[in-house]
């Protein structure tokens, strides 16, 4: 059983078992090919350079409202200011959150359950990943404004509660997003602690 | 309680990259240098309180109570102007917000 991680050494520590860390590591690697870029890197930084030249479309907003929050819209009002920034941005973006979500999962490899010790640099990754992580889970769950987040805690309870009955994939959707959250905000409190 | 700034995992790069002078791609027409800009953070029902205050105190380096009023801002008022300046600072702040999983704009500061 998961426990809330604490400084140790400027390091932080939780307790995880060894399926805790894999459900984790698993939401992570699925968010990390969600959202890394379309085009692969070579790992030749000079045919990576020269790859991108030859990009002559300009990246859209993704159909897929999971993504398109993910990469969101840099003007509410302004179509082009929007465009144009996403020209710019798009690519480097997603190349950086990719690399943030791997080194998170770097960290998770490292566990040695039940125990998850992670530096500070480890933290912050996992701390930003799992932001991506939740946004996605958000989406497919429909959370769009605070009530709709309120009523998902509702649901939640009840189906614990055993009052009400939901289908599997919903009632898994929800339990990842509910153990990701606890997760990530005592990731978050730890880092907001200092040591 | 001591206030560690420390650099964000991803840190921004300036938008302002090469592929803008080539090819003949029209540049935006840029405002006066002086008109101040300003980056805004929505709010969201995912991101969490103690996680948007960490943010902004991480990226920014606002001391903590600042960052918790801001996340306020956001919270209750569905928005916040979290940093002001030239365009191209709130260009590369809302990118590190993106990076961050906030949503950020910018705007001319009317």
């Amino acid at each position: 059983m998961a426990s809330p991680f604490r400084h140790r050494g400027g390091r932080l520590v939780a307790d995880f078992d060894a399926e805790e860390v894999a459900v984790v590591r698993h939401v992570l690697e699925l968010t990390r090919a969600f959202v890394a870029p379309e085009r692969p890197e070579t790992g030749d930084p000079f045919l990576d350079l020269v790859a991108g030249l030859g990009d002559e479309v300009d990246p859209q907003e993704p159909a897929d409202p999971a993504l398109a929050r993910l990469l969101p819209p840099a003007s509410r009002e302004d179509a082009e200011q929007a465009a144009e920034f996403r020209r710019l941005t798009e690519h480097g973006l997603r190349q950086r959150k990719a690399a943030t979500i791997a080194t998170a999962i770097a960290a998770l490899d490292g566990a040695t359950p039940p125990t998850l010790e992670i530096d500070l640099d480890q933290a912050r990754a996992l701390a930003v990943a799992l932001t991506d992580a939740r946004l996605i889970l958000g989406e497919r769950l429909g959370l769009r404004t605070d009530e709709d987040s309120e009523r998902l805690h509702e649901l939640l309870d009840a189906a614990l509660a055993g009052e009400v009955e939901l289908d599997d994939a919903t009632a898994q959707k929800m339990a990842y997003y509910d153990f990701l959250s606890w997760l990530q905000e005592s990731v978050t409190g730890a880092l907001l602690q200092g040591r | 309680m001591p206030i560690d700034t420390p650099q964000p995992p991803a840190p921004p790069t300036g938008p302002q990259t090469t592929p803008q002078q080539q090819g003949g791609v029209a540049v935006l027409e840029r405002p006066e240098a002086d008109t101040p800009w300003v980056t805004l953070v929505w709010n969201d029902p995912v991101n969490l309180m103690s996680y948007v205050t960490w943010v902004f105190q991480t990226h920014f380096g606002y001391p903590l109570a600042r960052a918790e009023a801001l996340m306020m801002d956001v919270h209750t008022k569905g928005r916040a102007v979290v940093s002001t300046g030239s365009r191209e600072k709130c260009e590369a702040d809302t990118e590190a917000m993106h990076g961050y999983g906030l949503w950020a704009t910018f705007q001319k500061d009317d």
